[in-house]
C-alpha cells in the first residue's frame, strides 16, 4: 500500500512537471498562426508589451537614424569616386567606425556585378557590425532588418541603405573568420542583396507613382535583389527546398495566402491578384518613404512564392527600355506591367512560377488505388444485389 | 549615428572630386551653349536655375523683368527628358505664354511692359531616367526689342 502511493505520488509530481513546461504563464496568449504552423507562446502580457515598445523604438530610431545619416552624409557622396554612386560607411554601437576592407571590397564588387556605375540615385550603405558585449540601455538592434530611406522631394538622388551585419558577418568581415573565396563570394552575394530597393532605385531611377506606391503598400516583396541570379539555383523558399512527400512542405502551403497557392496550382488568375496585390488607383507614397523589410526568409509569408525576384527576373525578360517604360509609367500597374510583358500579367506569372515550384492539383484528388478500391467494392455491391434479386425474382 | 560627422574623415578615401553628377554637367553646357546662342544684351545679367525633377513634378521660381525689354527664356534638359513644359505667369499665377511642343528645349519670347516679378514654371513631363536634371535661362536681348 505504501509503495502504491509512493508511486501515486511520483506520478503526480511528474504531471505537475510537465504542466509547469508546456502550460503558458497566466494572461499569456498563442500566437494566432496556423494550427500547421508550430505553436509557441507569446509570453505575458507585460513582456508582450515591452517587445511592442521596443519594436516601436527600433522603428523610430531606424528612422531617426536614416534622416540624419541622409543629411550628413552629402559631402561624402558629392565626392564620390568619378564612375560610380557609391559610398560605404560602417558604424559599430554608434560609432563611425572604418568599413572593413573585406565588406568594402565585396559590397563595391556587388555594385559592379549589379552592372550600376554613375547612376542618377546614388546609395549609401551604412554597415552596422555587432557590438562584442550586450547593451542594455536599449533594445538590441535586430540583425536581420534592414532599413531604406528612398528618395524624396527633399532629396531625389540619394538612397539611403542601414544594413546590419549580424555576428556572423562581423567576424567575418574583421577578419576573425576563415575568410577564403568562398566566403568572399558569400560576402558579396549577402550585400548585394542587401541592397535591395536602393539598387532598383540606382538601376532604374525613381519609380512612377504607381509602380512606386504598389511597391511600397507591399513592402517592395517582388523587389529585393536586383540580380537574382540563374533560375533554381537560389531558389530558398521552404516550398522550393521541400519536397511534396514531407510533412515541411504541406506546412509550408497551408501557411501561404489563397492568391500564393493558386498561383503555385499554375492558375492565371491566382498569379495574377498575387502579383498585383496592392496596386492602387490612387497610391499613396509616405514621406519620408521609409521601407524596413526582414531579410530572413523564414520570418516571411510571401504573398507570391520566390517573389524576391519578380521584378529583377521581369527586367531580365523584357530587357531594359521595356522595363523602364513600366517602372516610370503613369498607367496603372497591370496595364504597364502587361504592356512591358506583352502578355497578361497572370498567364506570365504562371509560367514564371512553375520555374521553381512543381505545380500542385487543387480540389479533391483521389489515388488511384482509393478509386480502385472503391469501384471493386461497388461493383461487388451491385453483384451480390442483382444475384439477391435474380434468386427471389417470381415467375 | 551620433557622430556620423566623424565618417566625413574617416571615409574621405583618395578619390577624384566630381563636384556634380555628368547630367547636371550635360544641362549646365547645354543651357551655356543655348545663352550664347541667343545671344545675351551685354548690359543686363542672365537669370539661370537649375534643379532635376521626377516625371509629372514641377518646379516655379520668380525673376523679375524690366519693362519694354525684350527676354528669351530657354529651358534644356538632360538626355533622359523627352518632354519639358516651360510656362511664364504673371505675380498672380496666371499662364501669359507656354511651350511644351519642342520637347527637350523649349523656348519662349517676352516683352516686359512693366517693371515685375514674373513666375516661370518647368514641368518635367517625361523623363525615362527619373530624375532627369533641367536648367532654365532667362535671358534678356535688350531694350525696345521687337517682342514675338
Amino acid at each position: 500500500m505504501a509503495s502504491l502511493k509512493r508511486w501515486a505520488l511520483v506520478a503526480l509530481a511528474a504531471c505537475v512537471v510537465v504542466a509547469l513546461a508546456y502550460l503558458p504563464p497566466r494572461g499569456a496568449t498563442p500566437n494566432g498562426s496556423s494550427v500547421f504552423v508550430a505553436q509557441s507562446r507569446w509570453g505575458t502580457p507585460a513582456r508582450q508589451r515591452a517587445q511592442a515598445l521596443a519594436a516601436e523604438w527600433r522603428v523610430a530610431d531606424a528612422s531617426l537614424r536614416l534622416l540624419r545619416a541622409r543629411r550628413e552624409l552629402q559631402e561624402l557622396l558629392r565626392e564620390a569616386k568619378a564612375g560610380t554612386s557609391l559610398v560605404v560607411v560602417s558604424e559599430s554601437a554608434d560609432v563611425a567606425i572604418a568599413t572593413p576592407p573585406i565588406a568594402d571590397s565585396a559590397i563595391r564588387v556587388a555594385w559592379r556585378q549589379l552592372g550600376l556605375g554613375e547612376t542618377k540615385v546614388r546609395v549609401a550603405v551604412i554597415i552596422q557590425l555587432a557590438v562584442a558585449s550586450a547593451v542594455h540601455d536599449r533594445p538590441t538592434i535586430e540583425e536581420g532588418i534592414a532599413a531604406y530611406l528612398a528618395p524624396d522631394s527633399t532629396d531625389r538622388t540619394t538612397c539611403i541603405v542601414v544594413l546590419p551585419a549580424g555576428n556572423y558577418w562581423t567576424r567575418v568581415f574583421r577578419g576573425a573568420e576563415v575568410s577564403g573565396r568562398l566566403q568572399f563570394d558569400a560576402a558579396v552575394l549577402t550585400l548585394k542583396s542587401g541592397l535591395g530597393p536602393c539598387a532598383f532605385y540606382a538601376a532604374y531611377g525613381t519609380p512612377g507613382k504607381s509602380v512606386r506606391g504598389w511597391l511600397v503598400s507591399r513592402g517592395w516583396d517582388l523587389a529585393l535583389t536586383l540580380d537574382a541570379g540563374a533560375r533554381g539555383r537560389q531558389g530558398n523558399s521552404p516550398i522550393g527546398m521541400a519536397e511534396a512527400r514531407y510533412y515541411s512542405y504541406w506546412e509550408a502551403i497551408y501557411s501561404l495566402p489563397p492568391t500564393a497557392v493558386a498561383c503555385i496550382a499554375s492558375r492565371p488568375e491566382g498569379c495574377r491578384a498575387a502579383v498585383l496585390a496592392g496596386a492602387s488607383d490612387d497610391p499613396a507614397i509616405p514621406f519620408p518613404d521609409i521601407v524596413r523589410i526582414d531579410r530572413r526568409w523564414w520570418r516571411r509569408v510571401p504573398l507570391l512564392v520566390d517573389g524576391q525576384r519578380f521584378l529583377a527576373d521581369v527586367a531580365h525578360e523584357v530587357g531594359r527600355d521595356r522595363f523602364v517604360s513600366f517602372w516610370t509609367s503613369a498607367l496603372p500597374v497591370d496595364t504597364a506591367l502587361a504592356a512591358a510583358l506583352k502578355r497578361p500579367v497572370g498567364e506570365w506569372t504562371a509560367d514564371w512560377e512553375r520555374g521553381f515550384v512543381r505545380p500542385i492539383r487543387l480540389g479533391p484528388t483521389p489515388p488511384f488505388g482509393g478509386v480502385a478500391i472503391a469501384l471493386a467494392i461497388a461493383a461487388l455491391a451491385l453483384a451480390i444485389v442483382a444475384g439477391t434479386a435474380s434468386r427471389r425474382q417470381v415467375r | 549615428m551620433r557622430v556620423l560627422v566623424a565618417l566625413l574623415v574617416i571615409a574621405a578615401a583618395p578619390s577624384v572630386a566630381i563636384g556634380q553628377q555628368r547630367w547636371a554637367r550635360q544641362v549646365q553646357e547645354r543651357v551655356q551653349r543655348a545663352i550664347t546662342a541667343v545671344g545675351p544684351s551685354s548690359r543686363l545679367p542672365v537669370v539661370k536655375r537649375s534643379g532635376m525633377l521626377n516625371t509629372d513634378e514641377a518646379a516655379s521660381f520668380q525673376t523679375t523683368l524690366l519693362e519694354r525689354t525684350s527676354y528669351a527664356i530657354v529651358a534644356v534638359c538632360d538626355d533622359d527628358c523627352s518632354r519639358l513644359q516651360l510656362t511664364l505667369l504673371t505675380p498672380s499665377g496666371s499662364e501669359i505664354a507656354k511651350e511644351r511642343n519642342s520637347e527637350s528645349l523649349p523656348t519662349l519670347h517676352f516683352t516686359a511692359e512693366t517693371t515685375t516679378p514674373y513666375g516661370v514654371r518647368v514641368v518635367m513631363e517625361g523623363c525615362r531616367w527619373n530624375p532627369c536634371w533641367y536648367a532654365v535661362a532667362v535671358i534678356p536681348l535688350g531694350k525696345n526689342a521687337p517682342s514675338r
